[in-house]
């Protein structure tokens, strides 16, 4: 058989193992599509605006800003209930939403991970919190693609914490600018069985002009990182595998 | 900016799925392939202006899916232990993805693979292949005629197939 005939037969081959997949879908809406390239089209912009290599590359951070007026927690409110209307706490605030979102809203310097890390989790989310360069090392960390050398956030992840940053609502009771805060919301629903979130926070934001976000001016690393990782008692607390 | 969104909503539309499928039979693993797809559409939409005048668009979202999953799977085979159940092969709930003819299709070297997928089942012609990959027509005349080489060796069967048609 030559070419031609055997290049039919594998196109017919495989046009049908295709058609037989016609119950397979990509579930993911546009408009979150095209809110993570208006994300990675305006990170490029930033890295080619500051000069920085690295600004594009580190695709896994979510974080935001520089607190230029908020002082630090000095003693953050650890006993305050986590859930119901929203917990003031000295330096972050955890509310659940209607729709059944998390928002966390970060004023200052965080001071006490583990609280944070406790009211997550007492609202349902797998969460191992810390500070940038204290990952817990029970925690393994799920990889999402690598695309040119640089790693890219895993698609599960941008549908567990699905709003950029910058573009999540502020609380409507805080008189503060997105400058100031760092705001992440967490839709647990969309959390993959078995799946739970690790988040780590820069020690010691430094204070200053705030910088391009989610940056300090200069120095090219994330305030915030957030990353996909299998959940296990000793990562993220028991009794979570996703919904 | 309205004008280009409407643009690649529509675009998405219509081929979110079959670049799914496409990538999903080359890779094997539905969440895999979800994740390639989803950020190849991404990578499409932040550069849409270049992309919706490219020749073919889903080539374009094909070729970066699978991109991607070459560069995924060099970094993983060097993060990840031996024993991994992660690539489990959704088969079995969707029978085409386990015939030996998409099996044979996945051992073939990336290039060639990319060829045959571009070439036979997104059926672009030589030269548009050859502008989607970055590589002399010439090229992609020759990967196509050694991966149909390896099917070949690969299954017998398939000069049976052809022969009975």
């Amino acid at each position: 058989m030559n070419d031609t005939k055997l290049a039919d037969a594998v196109k017919i081959g495989l046009t049908e193992a295709c058609d037989s997949l016609s119950t397979v879908h990509l579930d993911m809406p546009a408009s979150e599509i095209m809110a993570r390239g208006d994300e990675a089209r305006r990170r490029r912009r930033m890295g080619a605006l500051a000069g920085s290599g690295g600004l594009a590359a580190v695709a896994v951070a979510v974080g935001l800003a520089l607190p230029a007026g908020h002082p630090a927690a000095s003693h953050p409110a650890a006993g305050h209930p986590a859930a119901g209307p929203g917990a003031r706490l000295a330096a972050w605030t955890v509310t659940r939403q209607a729709e059944g979102t998390i928002q966390i809203t970060m004023f200052g310097d965080l001071r006490d991970p583990a609280a944070l890390q406790r009211a997550l989790r007492a609202d349902g989310v797998p969460a191992s919190v810390t500070f940038i360069g204290q990952q817990n090392p029970a925690c393994r960390v799920i990889p999402g693609p690598v695309l040119n050398g640089k790693p890219q956030r895993p698609a599960a992840l941008d549908r567990v914490v699905p709003v950029p940053p910058h573009k999540v609502p502020k609380p409507a009771h805080e008189k503060v600018t997105s400058q100031d805060v760092i705001d992440m919301v967490i839709r647990p629903s969309a959390l993959p069985s078995g799946d739970g979130l690790q988040i780590a926070v820069m020690r010691g934001i430094p204070q200053g002009p705030a910088g391009p976000w989610p940056y300090p001016k200069g120095s090219g690393d994330p305030v915030s990182e957030v990353s996909l990782v299998a959940a296990s008692p000793q990562c993220t607390g028991t009794g979570f595998t996703g919904t | 900016m309205e004008k280009d969104r409407r643009e690649f909503e529509e675009f998405y539309a219509a081929a979110r799925d079959h670049c799914l499928h496409v990538v999903l039979l080359s890779v094997g693993d539905r969440h895999l392939a979800d994740d390639l797809v989803a950020e190849a559409f991404t990578r499409a939409w932040a550069s849409w202006r270049k992309v919706r005048g490219h020749p073919a668009p889903r080539a374009w979202v094909v070729r970066t899916a699978l991109n991607t999953h070459v560069s995924w799977w060099r970094r993983r085979r060097r993060e990840v232990t031996l024993g991994s159940q992660d690539d489990a092969v959704a088969a079995g709930q969707h029978p085409g993805l386990d015939s030996s003819l998409v099996t044979a299709l996945r051992r073939l070297p990336a290039r060639q693979r990319e060829v045959i997928v571009l070439r036979l089942l997104l059926d672009l012609d030589t030269a548009t292949t050859a502008k989607t990959l970055g590589i002399p027509s010439g090229t992609v005349a020759s990967h196509l005629h050694r991966g149909l080489a390896a099917l070949r060796r690969d299954i017998p069967a398939l000069d049976y197939q052809e022969r009975i048609r």
